[in-house]
């Protein structure tokens, strides 16, 4: 990623954008962390965002005419807020809290004519910058045209404190002047830049000041004038908040003028502007304006605070309200990539946001969600690429999914065979990994029931589809397993394949697109199903799509449909759909951040009150391995004859799912294609005898008990391993392949108890090696 | 972790030779790292101890930082 990219992607992302209210206000006040503070009761805080961007709070906060108010988002739901009214309450009970500083003097000299609320903001602005501004007013004081509002409206000690607020800035202010085309004609003459107030200033006075001043910078044609303030255009209506624009519109001409820089280049954003903020309110309650008791004099605290909490406080966040990672790592699109771009930037250090980038479920719920389809699987996923790319992938990361990949893909599982008795396949069935891991005899049935009701010869392949290889940034990988694929599915003659699985299919579909496709669910669907041993469960389930459904609607309907044909009660949630969550396997996050694969499971689980059905055995695992009661969509079409429920049915873990993808193959060969038989190796022969906790415990550490016969086969081959005189136990440790695993057993006349097992990665210099 | 040292009485002993184990010098190594430290093993055969704390603990901590490097 470049920076390019970077900016590119980070434009996509909205939650930075301003709020409505922000947006329409000439000089963005933060009206969104002002009613924050007041909505928390906190005064303080509301009255430093008004002192951060108003000039003279005191006055602007009292007398704003609120343009910004039509375009508060509550008013959709109710009344808008009465953003004038809270900021005059929010004024009078406070002092001012934040003063901002004063810059280094500078050169160049401003003349302000015209003690107006533009005239006053234009030197205050200037003075601020460190400018010598000196402040002309024909007046007794300063406020020009305000000066005639009553004192219920605006105190009259407002100007005063203004002008010992313009003095500390160092503008020298000059009181009843005696402001004559001469005077004028001095000051221009004797001062770099000059700005006319027009609420004080007619052109009678100043000929120059006659002419339009360019909209955008204030600019007067005569080199060196400015102009601004007074009556609108259509000279019918007079702003506060207009004078307030055009003063600070001005000193940041005048400012690039003195500058010598550029008067126009990237202002687009200055003034009332548009913003792309998307904020949803649907399912939000609507609410009345709160009315003061006293309407004179206007809010108290309480009221204040109680009006303020109406706001909706207008963000973004579609996408991080639904997404466990997103939520996990408190990062929005905009942030996450931020993170993931000075993560790729570090050349000597540490890499904080590998595990972040790893973490992501890659599942695409974000971009459906995204007003702008911001891609952020898309950008994770290739991150991890440039990461295995450039050798800074951690090896932890994905290296247990990948071993389990390299295993399904193994002699021990693979299997591409035509139908028993036939030479031709019309059809391949295949079932993925992950079925034939969770649940072997469905897959056996499953088979079985469609190699009888096809015409033509219904083939069977076991093996990976290699989408473990693509998540984790493995292309070469990847590349080499679908090349397999294709060469093994050319030899079968290229039927069209049957596939269980949503990723299997989301995969072949990118990848495979010469190969004819099925979902199971739609085949299914299409056929007659098979008539008295299906039964339906006796209470409503929730059906979970699985993640990788999320773009496959004719697969999703096919499920609907068999449901009702199965006379099931299904309710939907609305995760659900292209919607779906992922249950924390997608994109191998439960490898790489396992306690956030849990959240992920409990997370689509927790979506409804019911029990669940998936028809994905990843997410049918996963949420029964978050306590949940969950069934298989095909554990009721071909149902088991002892009749367990499958709701009940336990989650088999890793070690489980790995023997049942071997044990699927020998009982396949055994029972239909009995000529080949694959020799166990020799460790498999060791009995274990595991409790339940150390079985969790296994489970949890990512050790396989085919990796425990590893251990004890090669200390019973050795002789090397330590021994405990005082309660027999033995320990040995083993390095198969990259791990070091190490294993507390005791022998027993029925097999080996296992006691522990923990694992390394470290290399010892005696182990194994 | 170099000059770590793992040392603590322990009941294993090694079975080949039927000796308790001593501390000793050792040099892990992980993703071009090298540390020397101290562990239990066998003075004869050199067969080595890992302990679970020491794996699942200091052992798992340095092999995150290193993969992050």
């Amino acid at each position: 990623m470049d920076q390019l990219q970077l900016r590119a992607f980070e434009n996509r992302c909205i939650q930075e954008e301003l709020p409505f209210c922000t947006a329409a206000c000439p000089i963005h006040v933060d009206v969104r962390a002002f009613m924050a503070g007041l909505a928390e009761g906190n005064l303080r805080e509301a009255r430093k965002v008004l002192d951060r961007t108003m000039p003279f709070p005191e006055i602007v906060g009292r007398l704003c005419d609120e343009p910004c108010r039509p375009f508060c988002k509550r008013g959709e739901i109710g009344d808008p807020l009465a953003i004038s009214m809270l900021e005059r309450a929010c004024v009078g009970m406070t002092a001012p809290v934040l003063k901002l500083p004063k810059l280094p003097a500078k050169g160049g000299t401003v003349a302000v004519v015209g003690g107006g609320l533009s005239g006053m903001t234009a030197a205050l602005d200037l003075g601020r910058k460190g400018r010598k501004v000196t402040l002309v007013t024909a007046a007794e004081g300063l406020g020009g045209s305000l000066r005639s509002l009553p004192e219920t409206m605006l105190p009259r000690e407002a100007f005063p404190q203004a002008a010992a607020l313009l003095e500390g800035y160092g503008v020298t202010l000059m009181l009843a002047a005696d402001l004559t085309v001469e005077r004028i004609a001095d000051l221009i003459a004797t001062h770099d830049a000059v700005y006319f107030d027009r609420d004080e200033i007619g052109p009678q006075l100043v000929p120059q000041a006659a002419a339009q001043p360019d909209p955008l910078t204030l600019a007067l044609p005569a080199e060196g004038g400015f102009a601004g303030g007074g009556l609108g255009e259509d000279s019918s209506s007079f702003s506060v908040i207009k004078q307030v624009e055009d003063g600070r519109r001005a000193a940041l001409t005048i400012e690039r003028y003195l500058q010598k820089v550029s008067l126009t280049a990237q202002r687009d954003k200055e003034g009332v502007c548009t913003t792309r903020m998307h904020t949803v309110i649907t399912g939000m309650a609507s609410s009345a304006v709160l009315i003061p008791a006293d309407p004179a004099l206007g809010y108290t605290t309480a009221e204040a605070q109680q009006e303020a909490g109406r706001c909706i406080r207008c963000e973004c966040l579609e996408c991080v309200k639904q997404c466990v990672y997103l939520q996990e790592y408190k990062e929005y699109p905009k942030t996450l990539v931020r993170k993931i771009y000075n993560n790729q930037a570090i050349v000597q250090g540490t890499r904080n946001a590998n595990r972040m980038i790893n973490s992501c479920s890659l599942c695409g719920q974000c971009t459906v969600i995204c007003p702008h389809d911001i891609p952020v699987p898309e950008l994770c996923r290739t991150t991890r690429q440039d990461m295995v790319r450039n050798g800074h992938m951690p090896p932890s990361a994905h290296d247990f999914a990948l071993e389990d990949m390299h295993f399904s893909l193994s002699e021990s599982c693979t299997l591409a065979r035509h139908q028993p008795g036939t030479s031709a396949s019309r059809f391949l069935f295949y079932p993925g990994c992950q079925l034939a891991g969770s649940s072997p005899e469905t897959v056996v049935r499953t088979y079985r029931f469609l190699a009888g009701r096809l015409q033509g010869g219904v083939g069977l392949m076991l093996g990976c589809c290699g989408i473990p290889a693509r998540w984790a940034g493995q292309e070469p990988l990847f590349a080499e397993t679908m090349d397999r694929f294709k060469a093994d599915i050319a030899r079968l003659g290229n039927p069209t394949l049957i596939t269980a699985c949503s990723s299997c299919l989301s995969i072949f579909d990118e990848f495979c697109s010469e190969a004819e496709i099925v979902s199971l669910w739609e085949m299914l669907d299409s056929l007659e199903l098979p008539t008295g041993k299906t039964q339906a469960p006796g209470e409503t389930l929730t059906l979970h799509d699985p993640c990788t459904a999320r773009h496959q609607e004719t697969l999703r309907l096919s499920v609907r449909s068999i449901c009702g044909k199965l006379g099931m009660h299904i309710v939907e949630h609305d995760c659900n759909g292209p919607l779906a969550d992922c249950c924390g396997y997608g994109g191998l996050m439960q490898f790489a951040n396992p306690q956030l694969g849990g959240k992920a499971a409990g997370m689509k689980a927790g979506r409804s009150e019911h029990a669940g059905l998936a028809y994905c055995a990843m997410c049918r695992d996963n949420l029964a391995a978050s306590g949940h009661r969950v069934a298989h969509l095909l554990d009721y079409i071909f149902p088991v004859a002892d009749g367990q429920n499958p709701l009940a049915r336990s989650n088999p873990g890793f070690s489980r799912r790995h023997e049942n993808r071997a044990r699927l193959k020998q009982d396949l060969l055994n029972s239909l294609w009995p000529e080949a038989a694959v020799l166990q190796p020799e460790h498999r022969q060791i009995t274990l005898l595991i409790s339940r906790e150390v079985l969790d415990l296994l489970n949890s550490r990512h050790i396989l008990e085919e990796d425990v016969q590893k251990v004890i086969h090669q200390a019973n081959q050795t002789g090397r391993y330590l021994v405990n005189p005082g309660n027999g136990h033995q320990l040995a440790g083993f390095k198969p392949v990259r791990v070091t695993y190490w294993v507390e057993f005791e022998p027993t006349s029925r097999g080996y108890v296992i006691h522990n097992a923990y694992s390394h990665r470290m290399l010892l210099p005696e182990v194994g090696q | 972790m170099s000059g770590y040292s793992f040392i603590e009485a322990t009941p294993w002993q090694c079975a080949g030779c039927r000796l308790p184990l001593t501390p000793t010098t050792v040099s892990l190594t992980y993703l071009n790292s090298v540390f020397n430290v101290e562990l239990m093993a066998c003075p004869r055969c050199g067969m080595l101890l890992v302990p679970e704390s020491l794996a699942a603990g200091r052992m798992l901590e340095v092999e995150q930082l290193l993969e992050d490097k």
